[in-house]
């Protein structure tokens, strides 16, 4: 019976607890959010980041923007909204425009194309960290999304504030909208995804995407924290003189499945890498084996499927809802939100290892 | 029981706490399940911030898949017939206009799979269908948004045809998947035309499928377009648009040129005003002739005479009949008006009656 009891006391919070965050609070009108909120650039304050070329609704404000209240409803927030925002959950706020049809569809992108989405940072679903404890076993946290679940505000500022550098060689993402043939082309406008350099339940702040950002949820993925159960680890407390991400296997011509060592392309055509095994070597990050499944290096039998209609030299753009130029390879862009590939990782079986480790 | 005792221990009070809770939840739940069910709803007509909700559908009832997911868009012929498209269910489903259910057409089918994975598509399956409309012979037009292209059907849900084609360019280019088709959300089949929506613009057809002309680009002036996710098509030709990520409506004239717009494209301004719309998804026209407008964040529909002056706002939040979540999509038949609930998974017919 306890146990009854404890469900039922649990379900009637979930229930009642937006009914009671509820704060039903308008500020007056004619009044520039911006008076109050600030346009500068805080970690703690509740500000929003000045002029910055964006689409969307996201950042680019100015003083007096009007952008605000494409999310927040300012004069009857709904019942049951919490933080002014018209929906009871965060993603369902983002969702009704991040299902494609008003911004990049993101979550169920890869069904719509036939793929079935194996693992993923599942939504509103869970706040058990797998490696999210400091020795390496999973750890709950208490995450922004309603009952402290895993929701979208979580790695992402819906503001635009704060927020993290690509690492070199990050893949770069255009997020300028498609060019029609008729029209100039839109401004390139590179992007930093809206990523916040402290994901909820981060002790520190990162400037940079890469090992640390995730570690900032599972903290014991990282070698330093715990060495005896991780594959060695790239991280910038490990590595101060800064990651280096510029030698890399990598298709060696246009129209063409063979690879060769090099450097890195403006962009890696949106790839990580293998890392070099020789010296000066170094530990892979967690993107290098975590990322959009992807066909790398030459093991016959997981052949590379890098699309090769273009040199490597080339921006990586994404030009549609969902990401589907020819060049864009893969052709998903749904890391980490959702994988076809166990784990989210690149590859599956040895064919990852295989990559950076010639036996 | 190994051990008894006459004198209730705190743990019976606990039980008994625990009873009260659960009878109070179950209470809930059957409230729940009643409000959101599938039967169509004798309704006592109370009217809720000016909206007297007539039908409440959540899903055909029947079958594996009793439920509505999603529903994006919905369309009401003059004889009441209610066409919805059920996008997280990839069909459509039909009801009379007492809200029972007469049949679905559908199922699943990817016309533009990823690289390696096989097209399932075959003529009348669906990949999120996102509008819906029909036409004056009862032909039934399904925007087919993630297989980028319009399929028709006969008025028994029978698949007569589908353009464009999804592989081929349209136009000067639309924003398909790889470039090609058209990734519609928005329909409105008016004359002899299908009116369509995609990312940046607006695309007609005839109904036979053959391209007629193209409009708008992205950018937020009078004739860009940010995201439009529904149109209306006047007597007089006059397109009222639902620019969505803009933020407002537009109206414009057949070929394109915009007669008015009203609430603020969201860039700049001096001053915070208060703006019209925060996220217009569809526009419809009314028995008197008015616009109306359904605001996915507001919850509400908005009335707008043909200059585009608003009029009247009806409804607000709630998951009770007359009370909106996210709503998505708007059509007329006479007085009635049928509305897409998508965060509620129903769509209602309701009547406006004035605050
Ligand atoms: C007169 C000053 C003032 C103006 C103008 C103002 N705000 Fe605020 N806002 C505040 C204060 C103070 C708080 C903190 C309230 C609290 O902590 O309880 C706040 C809190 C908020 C919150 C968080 C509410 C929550 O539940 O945590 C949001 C969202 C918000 N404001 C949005 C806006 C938007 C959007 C605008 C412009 C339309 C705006 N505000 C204009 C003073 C203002
Ligand atoms: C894309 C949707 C979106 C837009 C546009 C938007 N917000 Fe928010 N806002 C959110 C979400 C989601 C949250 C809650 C999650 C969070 O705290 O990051 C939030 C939270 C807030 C808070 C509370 C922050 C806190 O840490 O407690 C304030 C204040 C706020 N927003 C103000 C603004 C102002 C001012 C603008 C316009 C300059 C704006 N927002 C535009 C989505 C948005
Ligand atoms: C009104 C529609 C709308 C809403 C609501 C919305 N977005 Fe967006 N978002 C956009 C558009 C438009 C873009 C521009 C790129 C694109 O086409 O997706 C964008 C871009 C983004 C990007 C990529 C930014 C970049 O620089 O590459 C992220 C991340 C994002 N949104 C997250 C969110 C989150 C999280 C929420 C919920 C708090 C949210 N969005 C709500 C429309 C929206
Ligand atoms: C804000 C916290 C947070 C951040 C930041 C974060 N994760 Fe996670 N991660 C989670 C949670 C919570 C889960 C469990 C998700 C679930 O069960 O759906 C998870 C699950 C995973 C899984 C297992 C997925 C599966 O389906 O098996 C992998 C792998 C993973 N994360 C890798 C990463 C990588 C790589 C990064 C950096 C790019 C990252 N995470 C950033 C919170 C986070
Ligand atoms: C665990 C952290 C995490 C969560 C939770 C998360 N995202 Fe993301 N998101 C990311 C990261 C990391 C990227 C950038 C990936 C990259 O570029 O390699 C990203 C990228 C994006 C983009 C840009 C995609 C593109 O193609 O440019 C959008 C849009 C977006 N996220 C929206 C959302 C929405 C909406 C939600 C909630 C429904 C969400 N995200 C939840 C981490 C997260
Ligand atoms: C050398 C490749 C490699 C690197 C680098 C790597 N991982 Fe993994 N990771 C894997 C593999 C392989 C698995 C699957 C293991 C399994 O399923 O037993 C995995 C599983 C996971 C899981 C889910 C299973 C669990 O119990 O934790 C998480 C979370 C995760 N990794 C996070 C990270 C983070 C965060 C980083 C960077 C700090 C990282 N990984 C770096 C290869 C790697
Ligand atoms: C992105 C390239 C990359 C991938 C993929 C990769 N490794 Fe490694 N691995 C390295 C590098 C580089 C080192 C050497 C690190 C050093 O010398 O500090 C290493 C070291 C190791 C070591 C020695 C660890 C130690 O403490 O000395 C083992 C064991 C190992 N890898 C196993 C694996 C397995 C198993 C996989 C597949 C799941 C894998 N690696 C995938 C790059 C990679």
């Amino acid at each position: 019976m306890a146990k009854y009891t404890i469900l039922c006391a649990l379900l009637l919070t979930v229930f009642v607890a937006p009914a009671f965050g509820f704060d039903e609070m308008s500020p007056p009108t004619g009044r520039a959010c911006s008076e109050c909120h600030g346009l500068d650039v805080g970690e703690t304050t509740l500000t929003v980041q000045s002029v910055r070329p964006r689409q969307g609704p996201h950042g680019g404000y100015t003083s007096g923007t009007q952008k605000c209240q494409t999310c927040h409803t300012i004069h009857n927030a709904p019942l049951g909204s919490i933080m002014l925002l018209p929906a009871p959950s965060i993603r369902d706020t983002c969702v009704t425009c991040h299902d494609g049809t008003g911004g990049k569809g993101v979550y169920g992108t890869l069904a719509a194309r036939g793929v079935e989405a194996t693992s993923g940072h599942r939504i509103e679903w869970t706040n058990l960290v797998p490696g999210g404890g400091s020795t390496g076993g999973a750890q709950a946290k208490t995450f922004l999304g309603m009952g402290g679940l895993l929701t979208c505000s979580d790695c992402h500022s819906p503001h635009g504030v704060d927020t993290v550098q690509p690492f070199t060689g990050d893949r770069i993402r255009v997020s300028a909208p498609q060019a029609f043939p008729t029209t100039a082309p839109e401004a390139v406008v590179k992007t930093d995804r809206l990523l916040k350099r402290r994901p909820t339940t981060a002790t520190r702040s990162v400037d940079v995407y890469g090992s640390d950002w995730c570690a900032a949820c599972h903290q014991g993925r990282l070698l330093a924290s715990h060495p005896a159960t991780n594959h060695p680890i790239t991280s910038n407390p490990t590595n101060t003189a800064g990651v280096r991400y510029d030698w890399i296997r990598r298709v060696s011509a246009a129209n063409t499945a063979s690879t060769e060592w090099g450097t890195l392309g403006a962009s890696n055509r949106g790839f990580v890498m293998p890392t070099q095994t020789v010296p000066p070597r170094q530990a892979p990050i967690c993107q290098q084996c975590h990322e959009d499944p992807r066909s790398v290096g030459n093991d016959p039998a997981r052949p590379q499927r890098i699309s090769t209609l273009a040199g490597f030299n080339e921006e990586f753009r994404i030009t549609a809802a969902d990401g589907a130029v020819a060049t864009d390879n893969p052709r998903f862009q749904m890391f980490p939100h959702e994988s076809a590939v166990p784990r989210l990782l690149v590859e599956d079986f040895d064919s990852l290892c295989l990559n950076c480790h010639n036996p | 029981m190994t051990e008894t005792t006459e004198v209730p221990a705190p743990r019976q009070i606990f039980s008994t706490l625990a009873l009260v809770l659960a009878i109070i939840f179950a209470g809930l739940m059957a409230y729940i399940v009643f409000a959101m069910g599938n039967e169509p709803e004798e309704l006592v007509p109370e009217i809720k911030a000016g909206i007297r909700a007539r039908l409440v559908i959540g899903g055909p009832g029947t079958g594996e898949r009793p439920d509505f997911s999603r529903p994006l868009g919905a369309a009401i012929d003059d004889q009441g017939r209610i066409y919805v498209a059920d996008t997280g269910n990839d069909r459509v489903c039909v009801f009379d206009p007492e809200g029972n259910f007469l049949f679905e057409f559908g199922g699943r089918g990817i016309a533009k799979p990823a690289p390696g994975i096989m097209a399932t598509w075959e003529p009348g399956l669906m990949n999120s269908p996102a509008g819906i409309d029909v036409d004056e012979n009862g032909d039934i037009y399904v925007a087919d948004f993630r297989n980028d292209q319009i399929q028709v059907f006969d008025s028994e849900g029978k698949f007569l045809r589908r353009f464009p084609d999804p592989l081929e360019k349209v136009g000067r280019g639309a924003s398909g998947y790889g470039g090609t088709g058209i990734a519609v959300t928005g329909i409105e089949v008016t004359d002899g035309h299908v009116y369509a929506t995609d990312s940046y613009q607006v695309v007609v057809f005839t109904t036979n499928g053959e391209f007629v002309r193209q409009f708008g680009r992205p950018g937020t002036a009078a004739t860009e377009m940010d995201r439009p996710n529904g149109l209306a098509v006047a007597d007089d030709g006059t397109i009222y648009l639902a620019d969505s990520n803009n933020n407002r409506v537009t109206a414009l004239a057949s070929d394109g040129t915009p007669r008015w717009v009203l609430g603020a494209p969201v860039f700049d301004l001096v001053e915070q005003v208060d703006n019209e719309f925060g996220l217009p998804r569809d526009t419809a026209i009314s028995a008197d002739n008015t616009i109306l407008v359904i605001d996915a964040f507001r919850f509400e529909i908005v009335e707008l005479d043909r200059s585009g002056k608003v009029l009247n706002r009806f409804g607000e939040r709630g998951a009770e009949p007359g009370g909106f979540n996210f709503p998505n999509a708007i059509d007329v038949s006479d007085e009635l008006v049928l509305v897409t609930d998508k965060g509620n998974n129903r769509v209602q017919l309701v009547e406006l009656v004035g605050r």
